[in-house]
């Protein structure tokens, strides 16, 4: 006799939780969905009619522009980017990581507070000491060099976020590792790493969106077109007179649709990496 | 096959006040099985990371074979190790976690394969090759961990606790599958347990250490009857043995010892090595199962001691009597048969086998008899 009124307090009583995700999902959600129908429509059918459905729907303008607005090349220039600083990035951070949690050594506080001041420092403050020593290395205006910055700006993070997980694999295993005669080289690539794989790509996701979407550092490293990322990319559609709305559109639809297919990969591993405990 | 001498090891910690081991000495022989057995924190798992080289040495030597190994690495040791956590690395199957060790040794891939089969065949970890170690039950987690250690055919087994995350029942059935497998295969062993039923059933040899030290080295019922101090005669034996105040005297003539101050307790056997002690305070310790309801028709060699029962715990297959000496208020336990009629708050005389009873000097806590 209780069970249809318990039934309908819960419901009563979710109702709150339910509204605000719904909201939440309308706030985000809203504008993707916008831009997304934004992307297929034309600049001047978004001036007549800014919230109307694509009719008809203009896939060209991606073919546009990817071919004619040079979106290859800065695709290509941020997955080669992007790629290559979360691949060093995350070797990097992982060993560091892994020295940390595992060893004590002189200094190794130090070490970990050096480090871990790097999350505490705005990049803003960083963008002109980069840009003279870039200059000095003759690494200014260089993919290779906003690899390095990349990698610099973010390890700090990474090893955060590995440390505390590496620092939960119990000792047994890399004792028995030792004394089934591996190196401790040996043992960081085959127990520390596969074990370590739930927060490795967790820091992988993470770095990847964030780099993905970086444009500070860009935009102050980089000057030559053929060497831009997606980020500044867009803004070749943004002049000083006019605002071209409708390839805007497409160009961050092409921009975030590699994110929205990593994060529908690995938001599993990603939020069991971010919640993990202990290792069973 | 092995022999593995440990002398005067000891090992202090960074920063710490004493040492965590110190003057550790003993010899474990060809095919023996040692177990090291001491409470929590006494430093036996210490002493065996330092034969395992998973632990830095501050002075002594550990010799393998006569080979000092100080200065080898644990890789170079050919010893295996058993751990209390098992330490199967969870991102690999049964079959990649037994043969883990193998493949840093280069073993040719048929021949890698022959022995994880004859391996898991032994421990009956055939159907469980393919399984991940978290789809294991406890029991069979410890058969991979034991297979880790025997496929490598080491020179030396070590093992911490390995049977301390078991259940009580899958407890002693592993301990006799251990107990089988180490007596088949006949490595030398040292096991590191708090658990005296591991110990007095498992090891050849116990070593007893306390705060860093060892206490007693023996057969496991040596240690038993003639334990070396109150720490072990209280460590071994469950319930543990009975410790009184009494004082040594001579009554008709010969060496007596005097409990309670109620009972002229002679103990016959030991008068000549007691002789010495007579009118000394001595600690008398008496183990549960030498207490009686009653002497037995026959007996010699008996006292009697008014007390009062504080508590009666019938364990099914005996009854243990929680019972209160009359005259000093000290409490005995004593194990007795079954069917006592016995009930708290009921007075009578325990009979007490003054053959079997133990002597310690309060000053030293060591054995005078």
């Amino acid at each position: 006799m209780a069970t249809p009124l318990r039934q309908a307090f819960d419901q009563v009583r979710r109702a709150p939780l339910v509204l605000f995700v719904l909201l939440y999902t309308v706030v985000t959600g809203g504008p993707l969905l916008w831009v997304a129908t934004m992307s297929l429509r034309t600049t001047a059918e978004i001036f007549k009619d800014p919230y109307g459905v694509p009719s008809p729907i203009h896939w060209a303008k991606f073919a546009d522009a990817w071919t004619k607005s040079n979106y290859g090349t800065y695709f290509w220039n941020s997955a080669i980017v992007v790629v290559s600083a979360v691949a060093l990035v995350t070797v990097v951070g992982a060993m560091a990581a892994h020295c940390l949690a595992r060893y004590s050594f002189r200094g190794n506080r130090l070490v970990r507070l050096l480090i871990l001041a790097g999350l505490v420092l705005p990049p803003q403050l960083l963008i002109l000491a980069l840009f003279q020593i870039l200059l000095d290395i003759n690494l200014y205006n260089t993919l290779s060099g906003l690899v390095l910055v990349y990698v610099a700006t973010h390890v700090a993070m990474t090893v955060y976020i590995l440390e505390g997980f590496f620092a939960q694999i119990p000792q047994d295993l890399f004792d028995a590792a030792r004394m089934d005669g591996y190196s401790d080289f040996e043992i960081f690539w085959r127990v520390t790493m596969p074990i370590g794989a739930p927060a490795i790509f967790t820091t992988v996701t993470l770095n990847f969106i964030i780099l993905w979407n970086e444009f500070l550092f860009a935009v102050v490293l980089l000057t030559d077109d053929d060497k831009r990322t997606l980020p500044l990319g867009i803004m070749h559609f943004t002049g000083s007179h006019q605002l071209d709305v409708g390839m805007v559109a497409t160009g961050l639809m092409i921009a975030i649709l590699p994110i929205i297919a990593l994060y529908a990969f690995f938001s599993e591993t990603m939020i069991k990496g971010m919640t993990a405990g202990a290792i069973r | 096959m092995a022999v593995i001498t440990v002398d005067n090891l000891c090992k202090r910690y960074a920063g710490a006040s004493v040492p965590a081991v110190h003057d550790v000495s003993f010899s474990v022989a060809d095919r023996e099985f040692m177990v090291l057995l001491g409470p929590s924190g006494c430093g036996k798992s210490t002493v065996l990371r330092m034969i395992a080289g998973l632990e830095p040495i501050t002075s002594g030597t550990v010799s393998i074979d006569g080979h000092v190994v100080n200065a080898v690495p644990a890789k170079a040791r050919d010893i295996a190790m058993v751990f209390q956590s098992y330490a199967l690395y969870p991102h690999m199957t049964v079959f990649d976690n037994l043969a883990f060790g193998l493949r840093r040794r280069n073993v040719e891939k048929t021949e890698l394969a022959r022995r994880v089969g004859a391996a898991a065949a032994k421990l009956g970890l055939t159907e469980l090759l393919q399984r991940k170690p978290h789809a294991l039950s406890g029991g069979q987690r410890q058969r991979v961990a034991l297979g880790r250690a025997i496929i490598r055919d080491p020179k030396v087994f070590l093992f911490d606790e390995p049977l301390s995350n078991l259940d009580a029942a899958l407890r002693v059935t592993t301990r006799n599958e251990l107990i089988k497998q180490q007596r088949e295969i006949g490595t030398t062993s040292i096991y590191v347990t708090h658990d005296q039923v591991e110990a007095m059933t498992m090891g050849h040899c116990i070593c007893i250490m306390n705060h860093g030290g060892v206490v007693q080295i023996g057969r496991p019922l040596d240690v038993y009857r003639k334990p070396a101090d109150t720490f072990v005669a209280r460590f071994l034996g469950n319930p543990p043995m009975n410790l009184l105040k009494g004082k040594l005297g001579i009554h008709n003539g010969r060496v007596a010892v005097h409990v309670a101050s109620n009972g002229a307790v002679l103990a016959e056997s030991s008068a000549t090595t007691v002789a010495g002690h007579v009118g000394r305070e001595v600690i008398v310790g008496v183990r549960p199962e030498d207490l009686y309801e009653a002497v037995p028709a026959g007996a010699a060699h008996f006292a009697r001691l008014p007390v009062r029962v504080v508590a009666v715990e019938p364990l099914g297959a005996e009854t243990l009597l929680v019972v209160s000496l009359d005259a000093s208020g000290e409490e005995l336990i004593a194990r007795i048969g079954r069917d006592t009629p016995l009930c708290a708050g009921d007075r009578f005389d325990v009979a007490l086998d003054t053959a079997a009873i133990h002597l310690f000097d309060p000053g030293t806590t060591k054995a005078i008899v």
